[in-house]
């Protein structure tokens, strides 16, 4: 707060001395100049130790997010939906190719299996298919069910907190355990600003120092160079001083782009709103604004 | 009928001038009487074997007009304007106006026309909320990113200009959407043959 009101005075009195400098006598217009060109000296080193001496200490964390890898479970409107609209469409469609042959092959059936049954008019016809549509359908069923498909859901894997590939079906997003302060606390993965870096560097390098991270390391593709929330706490009075009053967490979103990132018992994959049982409240708050869960 | 009987005749004095002028070799035409003259000499008469042909400037201008006017009707043809090219997807395939294809339509139960009448209407209100749920989401990130912002100007103004910045790394992005099944690790699949049957036009 103090930042702002001290910049506020200092345009205020350029103002007031290029007022002057309009107004005044020639002779004395060279007077207001240099006085003019001294304050404008001393703004410009008064903003300089301004920056210099922040209260607030930089911090970059990083929200890397495991997208779903398969589709979600149809809610019981939707599957309702989804079977009359299947329904509705079958009603309205004419026959196909393979349906036209299952109902002639039918009839003919029919028609050899009656007393009456002449095979000579038959023969006029064409000639008798080997594979009857029928046959068809029963070898391609046969393919389908012979085929393993991999298991939507893995109830051992979705209970394992540490591991990627639980709860395919939602985003997780890496929480890992860090020490703030004196307490060790779970929160997104975030380091100290350094000089002579972008904050975005910041939260790359954050990723990159997580512990149980090889050589491989997260291949992540962060999404942009702006951050998408703040988080920002003050000290606790005791520990206040005059150059840090409190910390700003800068947190920027990044995607996963591996399939099989390294795991460690201090990492945790976690859905939203799984988050809210490991997050401090006001964290959690901001936090949830920029996760969506979609 | 005539050369013919004057080659005959020809012939039989040439043989009995032959005897006679036998010693007189070179002047054997002039022998021979004025009346015949031998249709041999007609070949080789003067006039025609001396004069030096005349076609070197004005017939190749000629060639050039005719060619340039063969050119200038074909570009006239040419320009018919380019077929267009048809939209395959645009004209039914005489398979679907096909009368025996037609299915007959099921007369639907007083219940059963209700309950898909209710299921559109709950479906519909079910996709409003669900859609006014997203853009509400959306509208907090953005909210939360501006926030963000400005603490970062209020801290430094380099951070913030460098924050602005856009990156030119990060499109185009891929990223391969969710299916109904997970991948199967480690599988491979069967080669495949098909026929690829797609119509190509050239305009």
């Amino acid at each position: 707060m103090a930042a702002p009101c001290r910049r506020m005075a200092n345009r205020s009195l350029l103002q007031f001395f290029s007022h002057f400098s309009r107004t005044a006598v020639r002779n004395t217009g060279f007077r207001e100049f240099s006085s003019n060109s001294v304050c404008r000296a001393s703004l410009q080193t008064k903003t300089v130790t301004e920056t210099a001496t922040s209260p607030w200490t930089l911090v970059a964390a990083v929200c890397l997010q495991r997208l779903p890898v398969i589709s979600a479970d149809l809610h019981p409107l939707e599957q309702e939906f989804k079977e009359m609209m299947l329904q509705m469409e079958l009603e309205r469609s004419l026959v196909s190719d393979h349906e036209l042959r299952v109902l002639e092959e039918s009839e003919r059936m029919s028609r050899k299996k009656a007393d009456d049954y002449d095979s000579d008019e038959e023969g006029s016809q064409g000639n008798q298919e080997i594979m009857l549509a029928q046959d068809m359908e029963d070898a391609w069923e046969q393919k389908l069910k012979n085929f393993q498909l991999a298991p939507r859901v893995t109830a051992d894997i979705d209970k394992d907190l540490t591991s990627a590939q639980r709860c395919l079906a939602d985003s997780l997003f890496l929480l890992a355990e860090q020490q703030v302060g004196r307490e060790k606390l779970w929160l997104l993965p975030q380091t100290q600003w350094q000089e002579g870096e972008t904050l975005r560097q910041t939260a790359e390098r954050a990723l990159a120092s997580l512990p149980g991270n090889t050589a491989a390391g997260f291949k992540a593709t962060f999404l942009g160079n702006a951050p998408c929330g703040v988080y920002k706490y003050k000290l606790p009075k005791a520990v206040r001083t005059e150059s840090t009053v409190g910390t700003k967490v800068f947190f920027f979103k990044a995607i996963l782009s591996d399939s099989a990132p390294p795991t460690s018992p201090s990492l945790l994959w976690l859905k939203k709103n799984e988050l809210q049982k490991y997050l401090k409240p006001a964290y959690s708050m901001k936090v949830d604004r920029f996760i969506i869960n979609m | 009928m005539s050369l013919v009987l004057s080659r005959s005749l020809c012939r039989v004095f040439s043989r009995q001038s032959a005897q006679s002028s036998f010693l007189f070799g070179e002047h054997h035409y002039a022998v021979q009487s004025p009346w015949f003259t031998p249709v041999m000499t007609i070949k080789t008469s003067a006039p025609l074997s001396m004069e030096p042909k005349k076609k070197k400037k004005v017939d190749p201008r000629r060639e050039q007009l005719a060619r340039d006017r063969l050119k200038k009707k074909l570009r006239k043809l040419e320009k018919v304007p380019p077929e267009l090219i048809p939209i395959e997807d645009f004209t039914t395939p005489t398979k679907c106006l096909d009368e025996t294809r037609a299915r007959i339509a099921p007369s639907l139960s007083f219940q059963e026309s209700e309950r898909r009448a209710l299921l559109l209407k709950e479906w519909s209100r079910y996709k409003q909320k669900q859609h006014m749920d997203e853009m509400q989401a959306v509208e907090f990130a953005l909210k939360a990113q501006s926030e963000a912002l400005e603490e970062l100007k209020l801290e430094s103004e380099e951070l913030y200009k460098a924050a602005l910045m856009p990156d030119p790394h990060l499109f185009p992005i891929v990223h391969e959407g969710p299916a109904y099944t997970p991948s199967i690790p480690k599988y491979e699949a069967p080669d495949g043959k098909y026929n690829d049957v797609t119509k190509v036009y050239t305009q």
